[in-house]
């Protein structure tokens, strides 16, 4: 009892000193597992200290002394490996072999095993990437009960005669074991905190956070683009210590600045696994550049050596990552990667919010330009000029014609469903088609192709007329013979395909004027449906313009 | 007095309904219809109208570039007729006689008439503002096709109409030489022949003749002696 009470008193002490260790700038040198043979040194002369200090704090039982100078022993071997663990081991072995005593020579060989001991756990957890798990308090504990129970193994092996060594072992055993391994499970279980501690630091980047977070906000109100990009990867490269970073979207890189940006090129494809698996699996993916190394796909030269790759997402959509990279020998702070976290969620959300108001202007513009578009005054007006002539002649014909216009303006006022069905659309088509044929003298030949099982697919509202009209206005009424039309209706390969054919084949990309008709159209079902899906125009010159609508099987939601 | 009118519009019905009003008014005598603009342009080269009725949307080229195609020797009186007011035409009052809205009221027509005899009557000229030619419609085999005047290398004139040349193509068009040397960088270099500057490779002298000029692609086209003192100002040389 009276040894153990000393061996706490001293654990004690211990705890105090690895507390202040804790606090001095030598402990960040464990935080940043950045083992140079200078920082190798200072941890070496602070354990050996506490070795030493340890050594003489036992107290001397039966000519034994009693102490806690393991503890230091086994730490140092845990945090710093093989070499730190043999070091101080030699060192506390060494001094304490020259204090004397019977059995001076198996407790100084012991020390040397058991620091070599604590330094191929910490080895066998670094080659398996568990680096973190040496300041696990109950690793330290069963490595340090199993060191004690091979000291007294060799205390036995080597102290002679063997019933006196017997005898000792059946004093000290028990205070020894326990009192060491609760004492360097205890003094880890500080170190770790502290290191937790360290890591929270991160929220005092808060700061640093919000300044960034401000920084870039507005910068995304033009959605994603290699511009804005480019600022944001700047702003993160001067608000933090990394060393370069990266914007990618789902393909490519959209910006590279810092350290390497003669290699990594904006605008070309992602080269690097590790951000492929990022963005297929939705993860954030960490090479610390000491367990595990990034390598540059593209160049052997390359700094870099560290990488948080961040996925950026709208909702669960990754739409793309940023990338931190770190220098070789720098260590990577573990900091970086709750900011880099905070920055994809930044960006996400405001990447949504623009999203959102785009979807929002495009409605209105939508709106708009059905007002506009669809009640087109030309038509309008011409078409009763049409049927004012065609009175003269024909009234019953004129009739007709009034009850087409009737049904195609009726379905553009009730303009309250933003979605209809392939029959209604087509209807609507119909009468628009029945008035554009009077117009066109018999100009005009429509053919109709349809799959009849397609007819309630639900499709948005005017996505068929805006292309149909286009194929008359600006394909057939060019044409100086007959103008054909066909209107096809199929599913193809799991999709729905709609293709509205003329043989004018005068199709013009109008770059000046995008966001009317067919853009319109196609952004509706892309915002819908998903980009796979839309409108694409083929146009074969001369010969024939294909204005192709690609629908998902079960149509729109 | 009875007006000489040609109607241009792309839709039948329309030119149909136009040509019923007008002949309501018993003083305008309908020479033609036309259905498009090169049709049109045609038609006013060689029947010298009074009077237009031009719609101002027709395919391909607008009756605004209809008007910049004729020569403004025979440019009859224009009165457009559209179906909307999007062009707030207002703005082009000076370039036309009147304009009307699609249906035409019968009243109103009668108001256009009357500013049409007027106009002649007066002997007033209208000031339309033409613009510089830079596409040129050439008929092809079934539609309109429009020509980059910065393509040409020449043009020729013979009894079967107007060519265009350019360097792989030949092109028939109605626009007339006068138009031509009047709305584009083209000029004479020979009765039948305009010559596009850029295009001119060499001029070569001999004694018989004038000489000849050789285009970028060697096209051969001969200079006239009374055009070539003005060639030579043209060319500073």
């Amino acid at each position: 009892m009276v040894i153990l009470t000393s061996l706490f008193k001293e654990i004690a002490v211990f705890l105090v000193l690895a507390y202040l260790f804790s606090k001095t700038p030598i402990f960040k040198l464990l935080q940043t597992n950045d083992f140079k043979f200078k920082n190798y040194l200072v941890l070496y002369v602070f354990f050996s200290s506490m070795a030493v200090i340890g050594t003489y704090l036992g107290e001397s039982i039966e000519g034994v002394i009693v102490n806690n100078r393991i503890i230091a022993v086994m730490i140092a071997g845990l945090i710093g490996g093989p070499v730190l663990g043999l070091a101080v081991g030699i060192t506390a072995g060494i001094h304490r072999y020259f204090l004397g005593g019977f059995n001076a020579l198996p407790i100084a060989i012991s020390a040397i095993v058991e620091g070599l001991f604590a330094g191929l756990v910490n080895q066998y957890f670094s080659k398996r990437r568990k680096h973190e798990r040496v300041f696990d308090p109950d690793i330290a504990f069963a490595t340090t009960l199993i060191s004690e129970i091979l000291q007294m193994a060799i205390i036995i092996a080597i102290t002679r005669p063997i019933q006196e060594s017997i005898s000792l072992i059946k004093l000290i055993i028990v205070p020894m074991v326990i009192s060491n391994s609760l004492g360097t499970a205890l003094i880890m279980s500080l170190f770790k905190d502290q290191r937790l501690n360290y890591d929270k630091i991160g929220s005092t980047y808060s700061k640093q956070a919000l300044r960034i977070a401000k920084r870039i906000l507005g910068e995304l109100s033009k959605g994603l683009n290699n511009n804005s990009a480019e600022r944001i990867a700047n702003i993160l490269l001067e608000e933090t210590s990394v060393g370069a970073v990266a914007i990618t979207d789902r393909e490519n890189i959209l910006a590279f600045v810092g350290i390497g940006k003669d290699h990594h090129n904006p605008g070309s494809p992602i080269a690097s696994d590790i951000t492929k698996v990022s963005i297929s699996e939705n993860r954030i993916m960490f090479l610390d550049g000491k367990d595990e190394c990034y390598q540059c796909p593209i160049s052997e030269d390359c700094l870099l050596s560290s990488v948080l790759v961040v996925p950026m997402r709208i909702k669960d959509e990754v739409i793309g990552t940023i990338k931190l990279y770190g220098k070789k020998n720098k260590y990577f702070f573990k900091i970086n990667e709750a900011l880099g976290k905070g920055i994809a969620e930044i960006v996400g959300n405001q990447l949504l919010a623009a999203r959102y108001e785009y979807q929002k202007n495009l409605l209105t513009r939508a709106e708009l330009n059905l007002i506009q578009a669809q009640i087109k005054p030309h038509f309008l007006f011409n078409t009763i000029n049409t049927i004012i002539a065609i009175n003269r002649r024909n009234p019953e014909k004129a009739i007709e014609l009034l009850i087409h216009l009737s049904n195609f303006f009726r379905k553009i006022l009730k303009r309250n469903e933003d979605i209809s069905t392939i029959k209604e659309e087509l209807e609507h088509v119909n009468s628009y088609l029945e008035i554009e044929k009077v117009r066109l003298q018999n100009h005009l030949k429509i053919n109709f192709d349809v799959d009849e099982n397609l007819m309630d697919i639900k499709i948005p509202t005017f996505s068929f007329q805006p292309l149909v009209e286009n194929a008359i206005k600006h394909g057939i009424s060019n044409l100086l013979e007959k103008g054909e039309l066909d209107i096809r209706i199929f599913r193809k390969d799991g999709c729905i395909q709609i293709d509205i054919e003329d043989n004018a084949g005068t199709f013009v990309e109008n770059k000046d004027n995008p966001g009317l008709g067919v853009n319109i159209v196609d952004k509706r079902i892309k915002n819908l449906a998903g980009s796979e899906y839309g409108v694409k125009i083929n146009c074969d010159s001369d010969i024939k313009t294909v204005a192709t609508i690609l629908l998902p099987a079960g149509g729109v939601a | 007095m009875n007006l000489n009118a040609i109607i241009i519009d792309d839709e039948y019905n329309a030119r149909e309904e136009m040509e019923f009003l007008l002949k309501q008014t018993e003083c305008i005598n309908v020479l033609e219809k036309c259905s498009n603009a090169v049709e049109g342009i045609k038609a006013i080269n060689s029947l010298h109208p009074d009077v237009i009725f031009l719609d101002i949307q027709l395919p391909g080229i607008n009756g605004f570039n209809l008007l910049s195609m004729i020569d403004v020797s025979v440019l009859p009186r224009v009165v457009f007729v559209t179906a909307y007011d999007e062009y707030a035409l207002e703005a082009f009052e000076n370039d036309a006689i009147d304009y009307l809205l699609k249906p035409v009221d019968k009243l109103r027509l009668e108001k256009t008439i009357d500013k049409i005899k007027n106009s002649i009557l007066q002997n007033s000229n209208q000031k339309i503002n033409l613009m510089p030619l830079t596409k040129i419609p050439s008929v092809g085999a079934n539609k309109v096709k429009l020509i980059d005047v910065n393509c040409i290398e020449y043009v020729h004139s013979d009894e079967t109409g107007v060519f265009i040349i350019c360097a792989d193509k030949k092109y028939f068009t109605v626009i007339t030489l006068k138009v031509f040397e009047s709305r584009t960088k083209l000029f004479r270099c020979h009765k039948q022949y305009l010559i596009n500057p850029d295009k001119i490779d060499e001029i070569i002298f001999d004694e018989n003749s004038a000489g000849k000029i050789k285009t970028t692609s060697q096209h051969l086209i001969p200079i006239s002696r009374h055009y070539l003192k003005e060639l030579k100002e043209e060319l500073g040389i």
